[in-house]
């Protein structure tokens, strides 16, 4: 009589179910992956660039606006469809997102079908896909935080004349730097978001049918 | 049973089947095949394209569910077991071997056989250590840092070997192994493989075409159409005279 599974000692032990995938191996493999795509990335980035820049750039303008003419002043600093209009450009930029990964999901069915044939679970394939959104979603905020600010702080700077006025979009525009970390934010949380279907995508595939994919 | 042979088998099947439904027609890929596969074991399946051989490995490696019948890897049933437990078998018990190698192509020799044992729990410094150790074993100490690309063929399925090989498999599942080389490195691949079988006892099952494989096979399976065909071993085959043992 064959009692199987009972016979032999469990294979796993339940602390053994923590395993992931150790940060420092998946950021390499992940900024390797990106490397190798590195248009693409480069793409993708440029279009968080964008996005991020113009809301950086809005919300520093209407701080900027705020300080040289009072609170009062603040609802015309920044018109609801200016707004509008920046989160219309991050929406279109996490399609994008969207885009560029599922297009690398496709293009790795092999490799993805392989890791998982060695073993790895599918949180393991989610976390690498996740943390190469997150990558892009970091290096395009930083960027386009610093740039819309940068160009915001410009626009008031640059044409300023008297000192009084030169302090105070000094000040202002220093004071509103919070707004380039709130931009870097607001990108990894746009990246992690839409990378969330295309590595969940990945992760739930078939090793058998992945392997079998030919690209 | 025994007891004092705890796994006197590595792998059993029993009544293994496995169709396949495409639009109107059912294919049947695998119809009842039961076996039994020793430890230590060097096996050769052969048979023609399509009678079933990638769906039997699928099937042991637990890649892929049965229609029909059971899968034992060292008496445990592997259908009863739920996706973290089979991930778990898949990074311990068994190595796969592709006949395309599937390396990581972002990846070192060095990582890629180190990939494995991430999924193992293995940490980083014996990670490290272990892969290179098995690099070296099958002759590659000295393209640690190479990519895929910059190996040969030859090479690559060297370093698949030693991946397969990085958690201590019991077994170690070469679909094709030398599918995609030239006789003499195909030869290579299997010396190797052959010399890994004898020293560390791991169980080496192959699905090929290469008669080569069957000098230093065990026993051939043949399948055909889905069925076993025989079973021979390698002094029914072997045209040398074998020594007696």
């Amino acid at each position: 009589m064959r009692n199987g599974k009972d016979a032999c000692p469990r294979i796993m032990k339940r602390e053994e179910r923590t395993i992931i995938f150790p940060i420092g191996e998946a950021v390499s493999f992940s900024l390797e992956s990106i490397r190798r795509r590195f248009t693409r990335a480069l793409i993708t980035i440029v279009s968080i660039v964008l996005g991020i820049a113009f809301l950086s750039a809005l919300l520093t303008i209407s701080r900027i606006v705020v300080a040289l003419s009072g609170p009062a002043a603040g609802a015309e600093a920044l018109p609801s469809y200016q707004l509008w209009m920046a989160i219309i450009a991050l929406l279109v930029c996490g399609v994008g997102i969207i885009n560029s990964m599922l297009m690398s999901v496709t293009e790795r069915y092999k490799e993805i079908g392989t890791i998982k044939t060695l073993g790895a679970e599918d949180i393991h394939i989610l976390e690498l896909f996740l943390f190469e959104g997150a990558i892009m979603g970091i290096v395009g905020g930083i960027i386009g935080g610093l740039a819309g600010w940068g160009v915001a702080f410009a626009i008031y700077r640059l044409p300023a004349q008297s000192p009084t006025i030169v302090a105070a979009v000094e000040s202002a525009a220093l004071g509103a730097v919070d707004i380039v970390g709130y931009s870097v934010v607001l990108s990894i949380l746009l990246s992690l978001l839409s990378s969330m279907v295309p590595a969940f995508m990945a992760s739930r595939l078939n090793p058998v049918e992945a392997l079998r994919y030919e690209v | 049973m025994t007891s004092v042979l705890r796994y006197e088998y590595t792998v059993e099947t029993e009544d293994l089947a496995k169709t396949y439904i495409m639009g109107p027609i059912t294919v049947k890929a695998l119809d009842g095949v039961t076996v039994k596969i020793r430890r230590g074991e060097y096996l050769s399946i052969m048979g023609p394209s399509g009678s079933g051989k990638t769906t039997f490995f699928n099937m042991v490696g637990g890649l892929d569910r049965p229609t029909r019948g059971k899968v034992y890897i060292d008496e445990v049933d592997i259908a009863k077991l739920d996706a973290y437990e089979l991930a778990w078998l898949r990074a311990r018990k068994i190595g796969y071997i592709f006949q395309t190698f599937n390396l990581i192509p972002v990846l070192t020799a060095l990582e890629n056989v180190s990939l494995p044992m991430i999924f193992a729990g293995v940490g980083r410094e014996e990670r490290l250590a272990r892969a290179k150790d098995l690099l070296e074993r099958v002759g590659l100490g000295e393209r640690l840092d190479h990519k895929p690309a910059e190996l040969s063929g030859g090479q690559q399925q060297r370093v698949a070997i030693a991946r397969a090989l990085a958690n201590n498999p019991v077994i170690v599942l070469a679909d094709e192994p030398t599918g995609n080389l030239d006789l003499h490195t195909g030869l290579d691949v299997i010396t190797l493989l052959k010399t890994l079988n004898s020293e560390k006892g791991v169980t080496i099952i192959t699905a090929t075409h290469d008669l080569k494989m069957i000098d230093v096979s065990d026993r051939i399976f043949w399948i055909r159409d889905g069925k076993l065909e025989r079973i021979e071993t390698r002094k029914d085959v072997s045209v040398r005279p074998v020594a007696r043992e």
